[in-house]
């Protein structure tokens, strides 16, 4: 009876739980040992690529990234294009095709450099549609009139001209690192008409020429 | 022949009331009187009441065990008066025996004992559950009163109970703690086993149930505190608490009533027998909280190794938000979604835990939802949530106030966010007016933008929250149970120097 008052209690209020947590807390410990120990496997984030990142277009955007117009110096000329890339003028112009939907061609006058109204609010709305892209790709040409050297001159000013209206605008130092800037003159790629039908800053009539005295900006995705 | 001649047969004495002789002077008839006490003690030559069977004294001592209040002789005197009191309706007769005496409220053990029982089954449902998180990951547990019921997965109240700072003891000293659970059960367990063992004691009185009813109260208070720190802290109950609750109410009702029930007993209060019987209680509860310490898991590398460590620090990107913090505090950055119900969760364990005001809160916003042009996220997990995101990075001052918001209301904005984005973006103008212009701007989009950018540069998990602590992450499966054990950790090692 003094068993059953006294030591009844004690034994079996130690003896119920203490077997129920050791069960547990081993099984616990077995998990731990598994959870901690096995590799993870997860989802990262990363820079989607579009569809259009073609090898040659990488090794353009590259090269512009890496030698022409983000860690030093800036641009690149006509031949160092050429020269990256090995392909004609027409297959040049093809990389861009797949791009139609997201470049916008800002128009200049012939011999000028300075952005018309119409043409900042096309450099504006570009830089808007940025989506997951790292880099903005500015690619500037001249019509044929005048000389190499002059044109080749012409284009890079251009070029410049929607970098500075960039920084003017947004006034973000960070702009510098995302901005690649390539002036092809007039001695490679000249865009053929068929380039007026795309999202122009200007409306209107529209020949080889004009769609020449231009610079062709765009986002690219591409992971370079 | 002759008759024997024999006296005539004499007449017996006419037998009264009490049988004493005729002629006595009779009582009131309506009310009959107590014979007066006789000094010694002489049994009857002829039993009034030839049923009964006639009280032997030495016969009584050599059954029972010797009590003191069965030997006295007025204890004697008092069961025999009892016994020819014809005021006592037959059945209650009976249990002035000294055999009927203890079978009083031992009935009623029996059910202390079930309904201690049911309280240790409750609580052992509630410990188990938790002791199967102690790996940090996610399991169903059970919620339903009806403890055979399927376990439930992701938010419920009981889930919410288990991950409130309130579900147990040393968090900070211990991964998870000790679960305030396992101590209900010990309990209960010491309880369920103490009504067992009164129920089989021969001699049960009112000093032993008691001692019942006082143990009793200790449940019933532990529940009242819990059922109120639910109610006014988490705002949602736990299932299986309830029934736990419901527990303890059963153990002390039913203990009062078996005390009431359970004869009263005489002399000083048992003070020796009870001291025994709580310090069993206190030794129950002791070793099995002796038991849970020694065996609890507790190798994690994790902890200290943490999951990896930042490629790129943010610095003092535009994408980032200060949110207010304490001096000394240590730099921390949280990636978070503000339409993210875990991020709503591990806010509310930060903020009990007290250790928000210990690190540095930097926010990366980074809404599960598809805010841009080919968004590395593809599927719209919380609709709204660019929309919200990108008001805090227009109102960075005003970042916490939307923020809050946003976890207060955040099924609401996610349905206005499913159905009509416009609306939601209306919805946050007209509380927060500093943002009017700017959500879906491209200044906000840009911003954004580069907070994915960041992520993708870090290689950072497609999962919310993340919490980064002097540039390392503090694992996911730390951030729930293990959250102030893993947090007092990193910050000590990254020389925090407040209280």
């Amino acid at each position: 009876m003094r068993f059953v008052t006294y030591v009844l209690p004690l034994l079996l209020g130690v003896a119920v739980p203490g077997v129920a947590i050791g069960a547990w807390l081993g099984d616990a410990k077995t998990n731990l040992d598994v959870s901690e120990t096995a590799p993870k496997d997860v989802v990262r984030a990363s820079v989607p690529e579009g569809g259009y990142c073609s090898v040659e277009l990488k090794q353009i955007v590259r090269r512009v990234a890496g030698a022409c117009g983000l860690l030093g110096g800036r641009g690149c000329q006509p031949t160092d294009a050429s020269n990256v890339v090995k392909l004609s003028a027409n297959d040049f112009n093809q990389l861009f095709l797949p791009l139609k939907h997201r470049v916008r061609i800002i128009q200049f006058d012939q011999s000028k450099t300075e952005l018309d109204e119409d043409a900042k609010h096309a450099v504006e709305e570009a830089w808007g549609d940025r989506g997951m892209a790292r880099f903005f790709f500015v690619v500037s040409r001249a019509s044929p009139e005048g000389s190499v050297e002059k044109n080749r001159e012409l284009s890079a000013v251009r070029a410049q001209a929607v970098l500075d209206h960039l920084m003017e605008v947004y006034k973000d130092p960070d702009i510098q690192k995302q901005v690649g800037l390539l002036w092809l003159g007039e001695e490679f790629a000249q865009l053929p008409k068929e380039f007026c039908e795309w999202n122009r800053s200007r409306t209107g009539e529209c020949n080889e020429a004009d769609i020449n005295r231009s610079a062709f900006i765009a986002w690219i995705d591409c992971s370079i | 022949m002759e008759e024997d001649k024999k006296s005539p047969p004499t007449a017996s004495p006419p037998v009264g009331a009490w049988g004493m002789p005729a002629g006595t002077p009779a009582a009131p008839a309506s009310r009959p009187t107590l014979p007066p006490a006789p000094a010694p003690v002489v049994p009857p030559a002829e039993p009034a009441f030839p049923e009964l069977r006639p009280y032997d004294r030495e016969r009584e001592l050599r059954e029972r065990e010797p009590m003191r209040d069965i030997v006295r002789p007025e204890r004697t005197e008092t069961v025999q008066r009892a016994l020819h009191d014809d005021r006592l309706p037959d059945e209650r007769r009976h249990v002035v025996t000294s055999e009927g005496r203890s079978a009083r409220g031992r009935g009623w053990l029996w059910f202390v004992m079930l309904a201690a029982a049911l309280g240790a089954v409750f609580a052992a449902t509630s410990t188990a559950d938790f002791v199967e998180h102690l790996d940090g990951q996610l399991h169903e547990i059970h919620c339903s009163i009806n403890v055979a019921a399927d376990q439930v997965d992701g938010e419920s109240g009981c889930a919410m109970a288990m991950f409130s700072p309130y579900s147990s003891f040393f968090r900070a000293s211990m991964w998870g703690g000790v679960p305030v659970s396992l101590l209900a059960f010990a309990v209960f367990a010491f309880l369920a086993a103490l009504a067992l063992a009164l129920a089989l004691k021969k001699d049960l009185t009112r000093r032993d149930t008691l001692f019942m009813l006082l143990a009793s109260v200790l449940p019933v208070a532990t529940s009242a505190v819990y059922a109120t720190i639910s109610a006014t802290q988490l705002g949602a109950f736990c299932q299986v608490c309830i029934g736990i609750y419901i527990a303890s109410g059963l153990v002390a009702i039913l203990s009062l009533v078996a005390h009431l029930r359970a004869w009263p007993g005489e002399g000083k209060l048992p003070w020796g027998r009870w001291a025994l019987w709580f310090g069993e209680g206190v030794l129950v509860v002791g070793l099995v909280l002796g038991l849970y310490v020694a065996w609890v898991p507790s190798e994690r590398p994790s902890v200290d190794k943490g999951c990896g460590a930042l490629v790129e620090e943010p610095g003092d990107e535009s994408f980032v938000i200060a949110l207010p913090s304490e001096p000394g505090a240590i730099p921390s950055l949280e990636v978070l979604d503000p339409l993210c119900n875990f991020c709503r969760a591990f806010d509310k364990r930060l903020t009990a835990s007290g250790l928000d005001k210990k690190i540095a809160r930097r926010v990366v916003v980074f809404p599960m939802d598809t805010c841009v042009p080919n968004d590395m996220i593809r599927q719209r997990r919380h609709p709204g949530a660019c929309t919200v995101s990108y008001a805090m990075l227009c109102a960075p001052q005003s970042a916490q106030k939307i923020l809050d918001y946003a976890f207060a209301e955040q099924e609401r904005l996610l349905e206005l966010g499913k159905t009509n984005d416009a609306a939601l973006k209306a919805d946050l103008e007209q509380r927060f007016p500093e943002v009017k212009g700017c959500i879906g701007s491209a200044k906000a989009k840009a911003e954004l933008t580069k907070a994915r950018n960041w992520a993708a540069r870090n290689a950072l998990e497609l999962s919310t929250p993340q919490l980064f602590v002097d540039g390392t992450q503090v694992c996911p499966q730390n951030t729930d149970l293990g959250l102030e054990f893993t947090l007092t950790r990193a910050l000590e090692r990254a020389g925090y120097k407040g209280d």
